[in-house]
């Protein structure tokens, strides 16, 4: 890694992205056991869940200044940031304890009693992965587009969008290697009845986040302060316009509602990919989004003022 | 300071020095130990900072070991300007240094070696000293820019410069051209304590909304270089509403009503155009001050810089104070003259030893006779009379720097083929920065004593390096002619090989037979002399600055009552200055326009629309220093000019825009700062850029031409001061037009 | 116990920015860190009626910190005199705190990989002396001290003074007090 950011960068986004990803695919994983039957979801999705939580935990722990250090952040009680560390921990050994169970060669996956408890246990820890983050940014006071409610619902709602997706996906895939589920004493999911109707609860998900997103940016413009509006307009006509718009409405919303439509799982797949990389265009812009503080009287035109960090007079003499 | 620092720890020593950067000398603690500094803060005990320390002051210690600085004595070796050096001894040097002058001498007379300074940074009377020993009368400073002119035409009109303001008193102080709040930190703390504890008036007359003026309760945003029209104006107001102090008038004045009939046609109707301020505005304020009884006019200086203008204009405001009795009454502008309690700048020079045959020779005294031997003499005599001293001749008595630089230049009127530059870097401070380049680039023998590598000292011959802050003691007296003064000590001894410039002076004196001369073998000891007749009886100068510190005398008001009169030749303030007249000049004020200006060169404001001012300070920065300490270049980091939004809509100039300004001596360019603090048509610039992380190096020098405000300023004998000889940095006509992003690099 | 508080003048203060230049050397920081910017408002207005106010930020030592709440690992503390502080030995360098913090106090050091900020000059204060950006100010602009104290300047100026706190309305309660002259009051 080059130069870190001196506030929150890409690393973060990609990790409430993945932790919405992952948090939300257990969540889907455990629901999916204790209410609508066994094998509802591939083992690949359940082992991905909890994976990607891991893999989120990995960039979180790269961002910070002391990587070495990473285990304080489970340290403090009232933080947010260690509630969620400490889900996240737990979330990832449920989701790989409770996905193990998929692996018929291993001694345990006969006790079902026990992978249902996983499984209430990956609602839990699941839901509040894939939740947390949005609460996290919802919270910050001076950070006027993440301040307020909103920000919650919508990462929500895009954690379960890419969670139900990165299922599709994850059920296709082992779909099309029926070898490997007989070779590898894997559970199959091939008759999920939850797996076929996904795709449909996706399109109506992605739905509601077009309307919600519009409505968060017009609240943000026009209803609320002259900081929130300041902030908003970067989404209408401003730096981060042409990513949300293109990349993460039109490319990571609206097609893929049209492709899971269709009836081809293949199709499908190539929705919920879209689906998915819009989920991490979208956490990408709100981080970057965070970067507007509501400023201090004159601090903006001293902050302008100042060098950027490459020129000469700052090299020469150290 | 440092964080956790032991102020208790072993072997700690604090010594009483102070801050280097500007006149005021705030009082500095270090904290010394081993012979390091290990942490300074400023003096709570000092009487000017009370604790308070500055930016620049705070930079001490990454001044004091910075990688830049020059350590060792250099001679050039390869071509000048090439950068290519040997490292040789201070005797070395000095043995060459002094061969090389002695041969000079023999040749072309001792006036062909001049010495340039900056502002008041080191012992000039030592430069004096040896100068006139040596032989030579061309010794000179950037004085003409700074306070010297208002010195002088002061010291003509009324026998003493009324520079000591009885701030505490006071009921109103007219800031006149200057900006403490940038340029004088502890002047501007006592007008905000005295603001709120007394309800002073404050009264700013600057062409741009300062830091100051913001918190004035007058700002007169003039013309700039329309000084001259609005003190004109104000002496009319003051006259003929009847503001003037008839009684001081009568007892005191000669020449009243020669003044008086003058003035009358200088309305403030007459003022208006001139000055861009309404005349109400004028009235009211001249109202302000002369109605709010004591007051004081404090010298900024931008009446000293407008040029050919600045005489009248420096004259004028004397008159002001002089009509409504501010002058040495308790809350006034007091004359407290030379001090007859230690020995002054002045008898430390050995002005006796100049030969009346050499200081004939002296340039620019046949243009320029105030500052000069002629104006100097007559002034001198008449302190002696008056007060039994004499003000200091290294800066009242000086050459004139740019017929000293067109002299290297044309060998007119002689040629001049030495230059020894001791705290200044000319090409960035003097003005006509491309003419002074020149004569730097062409002068046969350049020695230069300096902290850095500036352009001036990778052009010379020889660089000695020079103790600077804490490693200097210093005696603030306000160029010699206050009667306080205020002692530091150094902190350490000077790191490396580096010298007090004392010591330059004294040793090549004593190599060219000055031996008896120079009795005081440390600069210390020299003070311990000056200190003496105080009798205070210190063994040595670090027991006075340990024990006492300064010396104020008891402060004496209306001096005129003991001693008969002023210190004039009819003994009265004379508002028609027979000194002046005496000299060839106007003994009123006249009336005379901005170097350029529209009004009486229209030709030339079709071609250059815009009113230019130059030469301001401004924070973190004082003249061309700190632009090589990053922590306080990174606070500044660019060059600015300042610009109404007005005026930059109609060039199509945005904020932070690279522009060149342009006037008829050259172009710079500096980015554009456009703010409401200007009128609309007028430009101002920020002096002392040069960029110390660059090359130094022949063509660019570190781009010293680049963004150096200098470069458009006007030193030609027609725009300068007829009387002091001071030239144009202020009311100029400028044009200016963006920098073209595909512009190739072009030489200035 | 003492409960440590700043009142700053802006009617004194000129933008002279040595008290940051004070901070930055005692605190030995990397270049393009600055505990303590000095900003300036205007001049507002159209000329020549115009005003101007410097304003010297810092960290505003929080009665309700949002940057001790988000700090995972405990090393952002406030002590009980008010003081808010950060024990680097704790910091990982998240920035969750940069991020929480209203006022752009905090800032990431690249080169220790934590996260520091103006901690009222602990060790000074401590030993009973004043932080340095109060010492350094010639304009006496700012003035520190202890708020219980009846006698103490602080609590005179903060009692006699209409004074404001930036971002008030954001409810983190900051001990950092200003004044402003009527001028500036009025834009």
């Amino acid at each position: 890694m080059s130069r870190k950011h001196d506030e929150w960068g890409w690393m973060l986004a990609a990790d409430f992205f993945f932790a919405g990803l992952g948090g939300a695919m257990l969540a889907i994983a455990g629901i999916a056991d204790l209410f609508l039957g066994d094998a509802q979801t591939s083992v690949l999705g359940n082992f991905a869940g909890a994976i990607f939580i891991a893999i989120g935990a990995g960039l979180l722990i790269l961002e910070l200044g002391r990587p070495f250090q990473a285990f304080r952040v489970f340290m403090n009680p009232k933080s947010i940031l260690t509630f969620g560390a400490w889900n996240m921990t737990f979330a990832i050994i449920a989701g790989l304890l409770f996905a193990s169970f998929g692996i018929t060669i291993l001694p345990w996956s006969g006790f079902i009693l026990v992978r249902k408890f996983l499984a209430a246990f990956c609602v839990i820890f699941g839901l509040v992965v894939a939740t947390y983050p949005g609460v996290l940014l919802a919270r910050h006071k001076a950070r006027p587009f993440w301040n307020g409610p909103g920000i919650m619902v919508l990462f929500f709602l895009s954690s379960f969008i890419t969670g139900m997706a990165g299922h599709i996906l994850s059920g296709y895939v082992i779909g099309e290697s029926s070898w490997f589920i007989a070779e590898g004493y894997i559970v199959s999911s091939f008759s999920s009845l939850v797996l076929q109707d996904l795709p449909h609860l996706t399109a109506i998900m992605l739905l509601f986040q077009l309307i919600f997103w519009a409505g968060y940016i017009w609240i943000k413009r026009s209803g609320g302060t002259e900081r929130e509006a300041e902030a908003a307009q970067r989404w209408v006509n401003g730096d981060l316009s042409a990513s949300f718009q293109l990349g993460f409405i039109l490319l990571g919303t609206i097609v893929p509602i049209v492709l899971l439509l269709f009836t081809t799982p293949a199709i499908h797949s190539v929705g919920a990919c879209l689906a998915i990389l819009g989920g991490a265009i979208m956490r990408y812009l709100v981080v970057r989004a965070g970067e507007d503080r509501t400023w201090l009287p004159g601090e903006q035109k001293y902050r302008s003022r100042l060098p950027v960090g490459d020129e000469e007079f700052l090299k020469v003499w150290k | 300071m440092k964080r956790n620092f032991d102020f208790e720890q072993e072997g700690i020593q604090v010594k009483k020095s102070c801050c280097y950067f500007c006149h005021q000398n705030c009082g500095v603690l270090a904290y010394v130990k081993d012979d390091k500094v290990l942490a300074i803060e400023g003096d709570p005990d000092f009487p000017t900072n009370t604790g308070g320390l500055c930016c620049r002051g705070n930079i001490a210690l990454l001044h004091l070991d910075h990688p830049d600085r020059i350590n060792y004595p250099l001679k050039r070796i390869g071509k000048r300007g090439e950068g290519k050096w040997q490292r040789i001894s201070w005797d070395q040097a000095l043995d060459e240094i002094a061969a090389k002058l002695a041969q000079i001498r023999e040749e072309y007379g001792a006036e062909a070696v001049a010495t340039a300074g900056g502002t008041q940074r080191t012992d000039d009377w030592a430069r004096r000293r040896f100068m006139n020993l040596f032989g030579s009368p061309n010794g000179f400073h950037n004085s003409h820019l700074c306070w010297i002119p208002t010195f002088m035409i002061e010291t003509a009109v009324c026998g003493w410069s009324p520079f000591e303001i009885d701030l505490a008193n006071s009921r109103c102080i007219v800031l006149w051209g200057q900006n403490p709040g940038a340029s004088n930190m502890p002047e501007m703390h006592h007008l905000s304590e005295l603001k709120q504890k007394n309800g002073l008036k404050i009264i700013t007359i600057d062409p741009r909304f300062t830091e100051t003026a913001a918190k004035s309760d007058l700002w007169l945003p003039l013309r700039p270089g329309s000084d001259l029209a609005l003190a004109l104006a104000w002496l009319h107001v003051i006259i003929y509403e009847g503001l003037y102090d008839p009684v001081f008038v009568e007892n005191y004045c000669e020449g009243f009503g020669e003044l008086a009939n003058h003035v009358e046609q200088f309305t403030p109707e007459w003022a208006e155009p001139l000055t861009w301020l309404s005349a109400d505005l004028i009235r009211e304020s001249a109202r302000m001050y002369a109605m709010n009884k004591p007051g004081n006019i404090q010298w900024g200086v931008a009446m000293d810089q407008q040029g050919r203008a600045s005489g009248a204009a420096i004259h004028a405001r004397i008159l002001i104070r002089a009509i409504t009795g501010n002058l040495d009454v308790p809350g006034s502008d007091l004359l407290t003259g030379p001090s007859l309690e230690f020995i002054t700048d002045e008898e430390m020079e050995a002005n006796e030893y100049l030969s009346e045959e050499q200081k004939a020779k002296q340039i620019g005294a046949d243009k320029f006779k105030l500052l000069t031997w002629p104006g100097y003499s007559k002034i001198a005599e008449m302190s002696k009379k008056y007060w039994g001293k004499a003000p200091t001749a290294e800066w009242m008595c000086e050459a004139h720097p740019p017929s000293v630089f067109r002299a290297i230049l044309t060998g007119d009127p002689y040629p001049v083929k030495a230059l020894l530059v001791s705290a200044t870097n000319p090409v960035n401070s003097y003005g006509e920065s491309k003419l002074v380049l020149e004569a730097l680039r062409a002068v046969d023998f350049m020695v230069t004593c300096e902290y850095w590598m500036t352009p001036t000292a990778a052009l010379s011959d020889y660089v000695l390096p020079i103790a600077g802050a804490l490693e200097r003691p210093t005696i603030t007296s306000s160029y010699g002619c206050s009667d306080f003064l205020l002692a530091s000590q150094r902190a350490i001894k000077p790191m490396y090989e580096r010298r007090n410039d004392y010591n330059f002076w004294r040793d090549l004196g004593i190599r060219l037979g000055q031996e008896d001369m120079w009795p005081w073998e440390t600069v210390e000891d020299a003070y311990l002399h000056k200190l003496e007749p105080l009798g205070y009886g210190s063994d040595s100068y670090d027991e006075f600055v340990e024990y006492w510190r300064f010396h104020f005398p008891e402060r004496q008001y209306q001096k005129y009552l003991d001693k008969g009169g002023f210190g004039t030749p009819s003994g009265k303030i004379e508002l028609y200055s027979s000194v002046l007249k005496d000299l060839g000049y106007s003994p009123l004020p006249e009336y005379v326009g901005p170097v350029e200006n529209e009004i009486d060169h229209p030709e030339l404001a079709k071609e250059y629309p815009l009113v230019l001012s130059t030469g301001n300070g401004f924070m973190p920065f004082h003249h061309s220093e700190h632009f090589q300490i990053p922590d306080v270049r990174f606070l500044n980091s660019e060059p600015y000019f300042q610009i109404n939004p007005e005026t930059a809509e109609e060039y199509g100039i945005k904020e932070g825009d690279w522009v060149w300004i342009e006037t008829q001596r050259g172009r710079m360019k500096q980015k554009a700062d456009v703010t409401q603090a200007v009128a609309p048509r007028v430009i101002i610039t920020q002096r002392g850029w040069w960029f110390p992380e660059r090359k130094m190096e022949e063509p660019d020098l570190a781009g010293c031409l680049e963004s150096n405000t200098n470069v458009l300023t006007s030193t030609r004998d027609e725009d300068c001061c007829p009387l002091s000889g001071t030239w144009a940095n202020r009311g100029l006509l400028c044009k200016i037009y963006k920098v073209d992003s595909t512009e190739q690099k072009e030489d200035n | 116990m003492a409960r440590y508080a700043m009142v700053i003048d802006t009617r004194r203060c000129i933008g002279c920015q040595s008290c940051t230049v004070a901070c930055k050397v005692h605190n030995e920081l990397p270049v393009d860190m600055i505990y303590n910017p000095v900003t300036t408002v205007g001049p507002t207005g159209v000329f020549p009626n115009l005003h101007m106010v410097h304003i010297p930020l810092l960290c505003m030592h929080c009665e309700n910190t949002p940057c001790v709440d988000a700090c995972p690992t405990g090393a952002s503390l406030r002590r009980e005199d008010g003081i808010v502080w950060i024990d680097e030995k704790k910091c990982v360098g998240c920035k969750a705190c940069v991020m929480a913090c209203p006022y752009g106090a905090r800032i990431f050091n690249q080169e220790k990989g934590i996260v520091q900020k103006c901690d009222f000059c602990l060790d000074r204060v401590e030993k009973g002396n004043i932080p340095r950006c109060v010492q350094s100010c010639h304009q006496k602009a700012r003035i520190f001290g202890d708020l219980d104290d009846p006698n103490s300047e602080v609590a005179k100026l903060k009692n006699s003074h209409h004074t404001v706190r930036l971002l008030d309305e954001l409810g983190s309660k900051p001990s950092v007090f200003y004044i402003y002259g009527l001028e500036a009051r009025m834009k």
